[in-house]
């Protein structure tokens, strides 16, 4: 142990003791970063590891030698030499009083899990601490605002527990600033400006309020339409196909039937992010109104279905008699953003070779 | 030189209706003579715009808090319309805006607002009467505030602004804050030395009695190194409660890197029963403003706020003026005294909210953001107003700095009992012969301020109880009221001396009621950031007040412990961590009263 010591010295490496084990860390890290990366479980019901750590919960405290009282893990850098310790009997009863709190202030611990990605976070840190003991009963905190009248995001702050994981993400990860915290204390609530519905503010519904939301107090309207169908839901790991970013997302689904949305957090290209589109235009796709075979117009005035190679030498016809009296730069091309790169490809090699024109584009772009 | 004794600032509005049997008529006169020349009653024609109001604030340091009471003395409330245009043209977002604005007390939404009278139901007030005359006020739109610092006087009743004080329900006075009786002790005196000499709060009157001789000869002879020096080996400590020692923040400060760094003088005394810092600055305000200048002498720092309690309006003028009148003597501002050493200071005016006393909120209360407290560290010294090295002091601290270095370090050390160094102030409040503002040296025996300063309890009554540090500190009681006016003493027995006040409880009071009141104002003044706070202040609250008692009384007494116990060790800030001292000392010291108050079910 001793040598090993030295050798990390001489490494200038920064190291910590943690639960008895020595471990290193880079500088700059924090209590609860290190202690994740070591599988501690620490819970945590404010933290988002895209946000800024923001110290509400208290769930993450640790015990630092040297320092009188437990420490908030998610905002306290490591400094070498720490002694930490995670999990002490003090600071599992900490947590289990803070949960009881938590419980004792929200009207519902269990919520649908169509909610949104993190809506069982309390749920399952309420049971693991074995938190359902009625104690501390008393008023209960937040107005549900559930009559705001928008088509994606429930706001039924019944649920609340002013984690402010909303706020935040709205402000650092959307930039929208659209919701904030009004009154304080107990009478803390989530609004917009002047308390108005989501629609008459900076909102564009992008939902990543919904998806971090640890409680269900903020749900996804969409999804939980299909609270009661019939069925386990089913992640399947797709790619959002409205434009060129590629956000990586979880197509919920229960039997045959797509339920809803989520961002995958470990989306390369997003994060956890998503727009108003990726997160809640999902409904064409098994929507009735859907075309399943291509329509032509036909001499009556009407639309017709047909077959593709009447549609297309329609199509084809049309093209090459605006380009004979109008001349090349008379068509214009917009890929959509929902075809693959190949299927890009090939329209602007179309337009640029059939019409010889550069007037090509995508939708993604514009 | 005019005389700004706070008892001239308005003399035709002191007004006593009492005997009048036509409580409304009395009001409407007494409103009359008060809002005749009030700045609320603009005339149309001279109300100023929107632009005219942005313009002037908005490339001032911290705009923010003076910019909203600009549009809150304009129309009396914050209207859409002027948040929205704050919000624009300080380019903060709407929703942030409007959340900040809520979190304060004092700004209203819609009229009457800032006209209507708040009145004072703190912890002394309401043994006062202060129930009584809110409910006597509640037709001219009433609304209770929490202790607003004046518990040496009648009940305090804020209207526009001016503080008057409610000798009864129909009868309201403006009068100055009492200036601390003549010293009973025969100590010497360090802040309190020249306090009660005639035209002491002017500038005139300052220098007659030795005011700005420190700086003229610190800038003249000494260096910022010295200066530091001597204030470390003074063992000046913090007297806004956390006892920091004033040197080692000011060195701390000094030498981080930034510019540039600032002093910011916490003047937002919003602990209950705390009304020390409201007297210096009325009486002796140029001893603060002297004592920031050496201080941002000492720190290199060319920037200075004094943050105020809304409850103390007739204070911020007399600030102001004050500044205003050093700088044009040279004694603040560019160049002070052709020392080169360069100096702004500005007041900002908080608007009610207890956790700007805790120095995280009031920075990002001052910053203009929403005043949660800040996660530490990094501390002020490094990372203060606009991340910049601060030195955040309370008022009696920087006021205390002039002295010492008039008289030197060892004075100063040797004002203390046995080991103790320097004075402290105490506000004295309650069931007490003579309440009032006193200066202890430290280490003096409580009940020596108690029964030979203040003369004791009233007439055929006893001490029961007094609180510490304002309420933060719990009660003391029974033997263990021995204690010594220092923080060994006190820390000793599970409380600390913190700012200062102290209220005294005598028999007739009931001590669960008295932890109840408490515990109400630690609620009321959570900010909601950390949930043990947040939730525990209430459910402390609901259990005092009887609204848990189908409870079996163990079960009870563990909620209680178990929520006081989760709150000291985990709490974001100071104020969830002290709050539990209520619940601790009402059960360590009156188990009996607490049962009984269980057994009524």
């Amino acid at each position: 142990m001793t040598e090993h010591r030295s050798d990390l010295a001489e490494q200038k490496l920064s190291t910590l003791t943690l639960d008895g084990e020595l471990v290193e860390f880079t500088k700059g890290e924090t209590i609860y970063e290190i202690a994740n990366r070591h599988r501690k479980e620490v819970p945590t019901l404010c933290y988002d590891e895209r946000l800024e750590a923001f110290g509400a919960c208290r769930l993450c405290v640790v015990e630092v030698e040297g320092i009188r009282n437990p420490v908030a893990s998610c905002t306290t850098a490591a400094t070498d030499g720490m002694v930490i310790k995670t999990n002490t009997e003090t600071i599992e009863k900490h947590r289990k009083t803070l949960l009881e709190l938590v419980a004792s202030e929200n009207r519902n611990v269990d919520v649908n899990a169509l909610s949104g990605y993190s809506s069982q976070e309390m749920t399952i840190l309420v049971d693991r601490y074995s938190a359902r003991t009625g104690r501390f009963s008393g008023k209960q905190s937040g107005t549900s605002n559930t009559g705001d009248k928008n088509p994606f995001i429930l706001r039924d702050y019944d649920n609340c527990i002013s984690c402010y994981r909303c706020v935040r993400v709205c402000a650092e990860r959307e930039g929208d600033y659209a919701i904030n915290v009004m009154n304080r204390g107990f009478h803390t609530q989530i609004i917009t400006e002047f308390n108005n519905d989501l629609r008459d503010s900076n909102c564009t519904f992008c939902g990543q309020c919904v998806q971090t939301c640890p409680t269900g107090a903020l749900g996804d309207k969409k999804a939980l339409r299909d609270a009661d169908t019939e069925g386990e839901i089913k992640k399947t790991r797709t790619i959002c196909p409205y434009c060129g970013v590629g956000c990586s997302v979880d197509m919920l689904s229960k039997g045959d039937k797509i339920v809803g949305i989520q961002p995958a957090m470990d989306g390369p290209a997003n994060e956890g992010a998503l727009c108003i589109k990726g997160q809640y235009a999902f409904d064409f796709i098994q929507n009735d109104d859907r075309l399943a075979k291509p329509l032509v117009r036909r001499e009556d005035g009407e639309l017709h279905e047909c077959e593709w190679d009447e549609a297309l030498d329609r199509a084809a016809e049309g093209f090459k008699k605006v380009k004979d009296q109008y001349g090349r730069h008379a068509v214009y091309g917009i890929a959509s953003g929902r075809a693959p790169h190949e299927a890009a490809y090939t329209m602007q090699k179309y337009i640029r070779a059939t019409y010889g024109t550069n007037y090509i584009d995508n939708c993604s772009r514009s | 030189m005019v005389n700004r004794s706070p008892s001239h600032l308005n003399p035709i509005a002191l007004l006593n209706v009492a005997g009048s049997d036509n409580v409304t008529t009395g009001f409407a006169l007494f409103a009359l003579l008060t809002f005749s020349h009030h700045p609320l009653i603009l005339s149309p024609m001279s109300r100023e715009s929107n632009q005219a109001l942005i313009e002037r604030w908005k490339d001032e340091p911290a705009p923010l808090l003076p910019l909203l009471h600009a549009f809150h003395n304009r129309d009396g409330y914050l209207s859409d319309d002027a948040i929205k245009a704050v919000s624009e043209g300080l380019r903060i977002p709407l929703a942030e805006l409007f959340g900040t604005v809520t979190f304060y007390h004092h700004f209203s939404r819609e009229a009457p607002g800032k006209a209507a009278p708040r009145v004072c139901t703190g912890n002394i007030c309401c043994l006062h009467g202060g129930d009584d005359l809110l409910e006597s006020l509640k037709d001219k739109g009433a609304t209770p505030m929490p202790c607003a610092g004046r518990c040496d006087d009648m009940i305090p009743v804020i209207i526009g602004d001016k503080a008057y004080v409610g000798l009864g329900k129909d009868s309201l006075e403006h009068r100055a804050t009492p200036i601390p009786a003549p010293n009973p002790g025969g100590s010497t005196e360090c802040l309190f030395a020249h306090i009660r000499e005639e035209g002491r709060n002017t500038l005139a009157g300052y220098r007659a009695t030795g005011g700005y001789s420190a700086l003229e000869k610190t800038l003249k002879d000494s260096t910022p190194e010295a200066l530091i020096g001597l204030i470390t080996d003074s063992k000046l400590a913090g007297r806004g409660g956390a006892g920091f020692p004033t040197g080692v923040k000011w060195k701390a400060v000094a030498d981080a890197p930034g510019d540039p760094k600032a002093i910011v003088c916490n003047a937002d005394e919003g602990e209950p029963g705390c009304f020390k810092d409201r007297a210096i600055m009325d009486h002796d305000p140029f001893a603060l403003i002297e004592g920031m200048t050496l201080a941002s002498f000492a720190t290199g720092a060319p920037l200075g706020f004094i943050y105020l309690r809304y409850e103390y309006p007739e204070t911020e003028r007399l600030l102001e003026d004050a500044i205003e009148d050093a700088r044009a003597s040279g004694l603040i501002g560019e160049n002070i005294l052709g020392s080169g050493h360069t100096f702004h200071l500005y007041v900002r005016r908080g608007a009610g909210a207890y956790i700007c006393g805790e120095e995280g909120s009031l920075l990002n209360s001052l910053e203009g953001k929403h005043p949660f407290p800040r996660n530490k560290p990094p501390f002020p010294v490094t990372h203060g107003y606009n991340d910049k090295p601060t030195a955040v002091n309370n008022v009696e601290t920087l006021a205390s700095v002039p002295h010492i270095v008039e008289n030197g370090a060892q004075w100063y050390r040797d004002l203390g009992e046995g080991d103790h160094a320097g004075t402290k102030l105490i506000s004295l409040s309650g069931d007490i012969q003579r309440p009032g503002n006193y200066e202890v040296p430290i280490g003096l025996p409580l009940s020596t301020l108690l029964y030979e300063w203040a003369g004791g309890p009233k007439e055929g009554r006893t001490v029961q109880a007094v609180t510490m540090a304002g309420l933060s500190g719990g009660f003391i009681a029974g033997e263990d009221l021995n204690i010594t006016l220092d923080e060994p003493s006190i820390r000793s027995k599970g409380s600390f001396l913190g700012a200062g006040g102290i209220m005294v409880l005598d028999d007739s009071r009931d001590m669960v009621k008295a932890a109840h009141d408490a515990m109400s104002f630690f609620a009321h003044e959570s900010c909601g950031k950390c949930f043990p706070c947040r939730i525990g202040t209430q459910r402390m609250t609901e259990r005092l007040g009887g609204e848990a008692n189908t409870l079996e009384p163990s079960a009870w007494i563990a909620e209680i412990e178990d929520i006081g116990s989760t709150m000291m060790s985990t709490s974001a800030c100071g104020l969830g961590m002290a709050a539990p001292h209520v619940t601790k000392s009402l059960m360590k010291y009156f188990p009996e009263q607490v049962e009984a108050f269980l057994a009524k079910g």
